[in-house]
């Protein structure tokens, strides 16, 4: 079960020199902090001109699914998987 | 120097890719559609799901049926092309021979490379090791390994699935031929495996011991090749990916729903195919001098389709539309329902080898295309659309595709 969110949040993240796509340590999401313990999957998106990195990481056994809009630098938390 | 010919395959490589990425589905038997609607089919189980007697291609009523905890995924198409370009990298490290059959499906041919790396099998291990690194847990291969060539290294590594690695040895062939049942074999599909079995011949030890007359007289070349098979041998090269070769046909069809089957709907959707048929040939730098257009009036009813050369190449969507109604008009059914419509576009000449357009509406409208390309480009594919589309209002609500993919595969999505 998924439930939509599509919000805003700061995130905090590390460029490696050997990775394709930045790393996500962490986000903020309504004044609470997550920290990133899995990235499970990384896939990027387009809309336009627009490419999207679209994340699936887990965070104290939640899982959520996060999208960095690469044109503006802004991350949205878009989704958070919920058991069926 | 040894031939060593691999054959990996990803294993419920959909619905892998869905529970690597959605960490909730794993565990739970899924199958991933277009749509979860009774009237969809799944395209992919999941290895939980596989326990249950469903096969791929099964439409949603039917798979519920016969697996009633299963858990329908819309599809990600971004996401498998994007693990399937990621497994391909790695892949590239071990050798260039490498044969892209499919999405999740790839050939290699490893000859060279295996007495320096440990033989085929560390290879093969080493594959999976790093796919496990690099794509998760989740997405595992099998590789299957012979030297006989590519239908035998596929069918070694079908009988290791899943995440498994399977070799056959030359010493062990003679038994495979002589327990393995024709249809069982890459290149001999229902159709030959029925005529063979009508002739006697049922394993592919029989079709080792028939005479190349036999064959060649009852499946022309293709005979020849079948009785190589028999023998053990599968010559077909492994054809590398820089040597990709251009495409035959380019082509778009689409089920209709009941409630769109009404004739002048599905020629509004047949006019949006022609469009989609037209951009892609002008992505991929294409004309097209043949065009080929049919319609199904039922899902499993009767099909009527004929085909009709242009006067000059196009890959513009109005031409190409014009000839498909042309070729309707031409068909002497006129049925109150369509089910399914289909336009392709073949005979294909590459664009550049064209003069420009000779009269000033053909390069208007040359000009025209280019200035929709570019927008969609930029854009996105729903951001400029026939005005003819307006009448198909419900479109979006039931028939997915035509809009920009962020509507059918984005972000604002749930799961069933």
């Amino acid at each position: 079960m998924i439930r939509k969110v599509g919000q805003s949040i700061d995130a905090l993240v590390v460029y490696r020199r050997d990775q394709p796509h930045p790393e996500l340590h962490a986000f903020r999401w309504e004044g609470r902090r997550y920290e990133v313990s899995q990235t499970n999957f990384v896939h990027t998106e387009r809309e336009g001109e627009t490419i999207y990195l679209c994340y699936s990481v887990t965070s104290a056994g939640d899982h959520f699914h996060v999208r960095l809009n690469t044109r503006a630098s802004r991350w949205t938390l878009e989704e958070m998987e919920m058991e069926p | 120097m040894s031939r060593w010919i691999v054959h990996l395959d990803m294993d419920s490589y959909f619905a892998s890719v869905e529970q690597q990425a959605q960490p909730s589905l794993r565990g739970k038997p899924i199958g991933v559609t277009g749509k979860p609607t009774e009237r969809s089919i799944v395209t992919a189980f999941s290895r939980e799901a596989k326990r249950y007697p469903v096969t791929t291609a099964m439409p949603v009523w039917e798979a519920k049926k016969r697996c009633p905890d299963l858990l329908l995924v819309p599809g990600h198409p971004e996401r498998y092309v994007e693990t399937s370009r990621r497994f391909l990298e790695i892949l590239k490290e071990y050798t260039v021979m490498i044969e892209v059959y499919s999405i999740d499906e790839v050939f290699m041919d490893v000859s060279q490379e295996a007495a320096r790396r440990g033989g085929p099998v560390a290879i093969a291990r080493d594959i999976q090791r790093r796919f496990r690194d690099a794509l998760g847990p989740c997405i595992t291969a099998t590789l299957g390994i012979a030297p006989a060539g590519k239908a035998f290294a596929k069918l070694i590594g079908k009988r290791n699935k899943p995440n498994g690695v399977g070799l056959l040895r030359d010493e062990e062939l003679p038994d495979l031929l002589r327990t393995t049942s024709v249809g069982e074999v890459c290149g001999i599909g229902p159709r030959i495996e029925r005529r063979l079995n009508q002739l006697g011949i049922a394993t592919l030890a029989d079709l080792g011991t028939t005479s190349d007359a036999l064959l060649r007289r009852e499946f022309g070349v293709y005979g020849l090749f079948l009785r190589q098979l028999g023998l053990g041998r599968d010559p077909t090269p492994v054809i590398p990916y820089t040597e990709i070769p251009p495409p035959k046909s380019v082509g778009h069809s689409k089920t209709l729903p009941p409630e769109m089957r009404d004739v002048s709907l599905a020629l509004l959707v047949l006019r949006e195919l022609a469009d989609k048929v037209a951009a892609r040939l002008r992505r991929l730098g294409y004309v097209s001098r043949t065009i080929h257009c049919g319609f199904r009036t039922g899902i499993l009813g009767p099909g009527y389709a004929k085909q009709a050369t242009l006067a000059l190449p196009s890959d513009d969507g109005e031409t190409i539309y014009r000839a498909c109604r042309s070729i309707l008009d031409a068909i002497p059914v006129h049925p109150a329902e369509i089910a399914l419509v289909s336009v392709s576009a073949a005979n294909l000449l590459e664009r550049g080898a064209l003069p420009d357009a000779l009269f000033e509406e053909d390069r208007r409208r040359d000009r025209l295309n280019g200035a929709v390309d570019t927008i969609r480009t930029r854009y996105g594919d729903g951001a400029i659309r026939l005005g003819t589309s307006l009448l198909l209002k419900p479109l979006p609500q039931h028939v997915g595709g035509f809009i920009q993919e962020t509507w059918e595969f984005g972000p604002a999505r749930g799961v069933g």
